[in-house]
């Protein structure tokens, strides 16, 4: 990992690419839990600072002029390797955003062409990008930042925005007991739920009743046996650990191709062993 | 059936309308645009078929940077979804007969972020020697904002890869198959997975808030040196582009020019070309004509055959 980081203290996607948030969030946090390289670690921490926007938000790389959902991972660094007043711009920053489909405008719009209802804008989650619609992923990784964030206290309504947020989530579980990327139903016809983000709900419904996620954690074992992908698996041994249970793999051993998902790797055996960076 | 016009279809129809009036002035005169139809199949005949129909439209790329833009969607071990191995193999390898300097493969799939499992579960890494190296996953690219020149779209600038802004020539390869947003799914709408889902996200959101259709046609803009081979030979027809059903056509279709390319698959599928929006709003209604595409090689009635729709796109059956 430390050969992959690149001079400027973040890491990329891949060998040869520039720095990016996400693979320098995943990373650190990595890092935090194997051998540790401090000097490794503060060049990272300092380039995610520096990356910092004036918004309190965070690009996904340097070249996009825009905070993203990034901006979620990154509040998941610890506040204080992050800095005090750096991760309270970014708790700000996530408590402003909403999927589009929660707007008056939009909601207005559907009552003009007669399709008001279901779940869609009944309970606010986050988009991946401003402008757009809430979707499973940016919602979760921002439930799981603000419920870091709601030990310190910080801004008002966290706590209602992440009951809101958890509401959300349970919105859209899929037929088949897991999460699909968004809604669990289109054209009326009932989506497949992605380990990914079966995973990513799992955590961010840490503890919530196991009596209410029965048949996901049915779901999400029964997808771990069969998972086909090394992220995918990181993502649903994180989220099961979130709820005592620890998932075994499928049979075939997994390919490890890219910082991410080598990262995301080392944090699932780290939660094998007890600890969970997501919700520390 | 209610053939009572909604608000829904009311709005679409005045966006589409001003969008064709702008077409319309937009659109000159052009060469008419050539598409090839060949018979194929998933086997070793494949890569004399792809080299042939790459000589036969001059691609001239000796020293050229090749990069090819298949369609990988979801796990399927089945060759309906997503753009078989074995074509985007015989594309390789004909753009490397032909003098490319350098060719790769890259896509950015919309729902699914873990593209290299996606693409070994699709049998590119058995079939495509080295793939890994020749990969670029474009989710995860170095990105370079592009302005849209009068957009159809409500952006007016975009994030793309510089992988395929670099490319000297973009190929695009997808499947033939049925959309159940867009009607059907081509070599245009293809160009989707070109936007990069870590700065957009899984999906990438933002086109469909920005007009799905127009997107498209901004996207087919913002690259112009394209060529399109599309696989045909399992399509999928009914609730694409996921759910649908394989659906045997066993061709080939390719040309320069997307819109033509797209407008001949439409009439293999049986589907109308000029009830396809984003058809429509690229090259406007005459340039979808039939009579102003020339065919070469097997004829659409040869191979026509009628995929099955959703009751949402009935009334797009030719």
């Amino acid at each position: 990992m430390k050969n992959l980081q690149n001079r400027d203290g973040g890491w990329p996607y891949r060998k040869g690419g520039g720095s990016s948030a996400e693979p320098t969030v995943l990373a650190l946090l990595a890092q935090s839990v194997e051998q540790a390289d401090r000097e490794s670690i503060e060049r990272g921490l300092a380039w995610l600072r520096a990356a910092q926007r004036q918004d309190g938000g965070w690009a996904p790389q340097p070249q996009v002029s825009q905070s993203t959902w990034v901006t979620a991972l990154v509040a998941l660094m610890p506040r204080d390797s992050l800095g005090v007043s750096r991760h309270a711009r970014a708790i700000d920053w996530l408590m402003g955003q909403t999927g589009r489909e929660a707007s008056l405008a939009y909601k207005l719009r559907n009552e003009l062409l007669g399709e008001g209802g279901g779940v869609i804008g009944k309970h606010e989650g986050w988009p991946f990008f401003p402008g757009a619609a809430a979707w499973v992923t940016p919602s979760a990784l921002s439930i799981l930042a603000l419920a870091k964030a709601q030990r310190y206290q910080m801004a008002g309504g966290i706590a209602q925005r992440i009951v809101v947020g958890q509401q959300f989530l349970m919105d859209r579980i899929c037929q088949d007991g897991g999460w699909n990327y968004g809604r669990a139903n289109v054209l009326g016809v009932e989506a497949d739920s992605y380990p990914e983000t079966t995973g990513q709900a799992l955590l961010a419904l840490h503890g919530v009743p196991p009596s209410k996620l029965e048949k996901p954690l049915v779901a999400a074992q029964a997808q771990a046996s069969r998972c086909q992908s090394a992220e995918g698996l990181s993502w649903l041994q994180l989220g099961l650990q979130a709820h005592g249970i620890a998932a075994a793999g499928p049979v075939r051993v997994l390919a490890y191709r890219h910082i991410a998902d080598t990262s995301l790797g080392i944090l699932a055996r780290a939660a094998l062993r007890g600890r969970n960076l997501f919700l520390e | 059936m209610n053939h009572g016009i909604t608000r829904r279809e009311l709005l679409s129809i005045s966006a589409g309308n001003l969008a064709l009036t702008r077409c319309s002035r937009m659109s000159g005169r052009r060469p008419q645009p050539r598409v090839s139809i060949v018979r194929a199949g998933y086997n070793q005949s494949i890569y004399d078929t792809v080299r042939r129909l790459l000589v036969e439209h001059r691609l001239d790329v000796r020293g050229r940077r090749v990069v090819i833009k298949p369609n990988l969607v979801e796990f399927d071990p089945g060759t309906t979804i997503n753009t078989h191995p074995m074509v985007v193999h015989a594309t390789l390898e004909g753009f490397r007969a032909m003098g490319a300097a350098e060719v790769r493969i890259a896509e950015g799939p919309g729902h699914r972020r873990v593209t290299m499992d996606l693409a070994d579960a699709a049998g590119y890494f058995e079939t495509i020697p080295h793939f890994e190296d020749l990969f670029i996953d474009l989710n995860l690219d170095d990105v370079s904002q592009v302005l849209l020149r009068d957009p159809f779209s409500r952006l007016h600038s975009i994030y793309l890869p510089n992988t395929a802004l670099s490319a000297d020539l973009l190929v695009s390869l997808p499947k033939m198959k049925t959309h159940h947003w867009v009607g059907a799914t081509l070599s245009m709408k293809n160009f989707f997975g070109l936007v990069p889902g870590s700065v957009y996200g899984w999906p990438k959101n933002v086109l469909h808030w920005a007009g799905i259709d127009e997107c498209i046609v901004d996207l087919h803009a913002a690259f112009p040196r394209h060529f399109a081979i599309v696989d045909g030979i399992v399509a999928m027809e009914g609730n694409g582009p996921i759910q649908g059903r394989p659906k045997p056509v066993g061709v080939l279709v390719a040309g320069k020019d997307m819109a033509a390319v797209d407008a001949t698959c439409c009439r293999i599928m049986k589907i109308n070309p000029a009830s396809i929006r984003y058809l429509l709003l690229a090259v406007g209604p005459h340039q979808l004509d039939e009579a102003n595409i020339g065919q070469i090689g097997e004829t659409i009635p040869r191979v026509q055959t009628p995929f099955g729709l959703i009751e949402e796109w009935q009334n797009i059956r030719l």
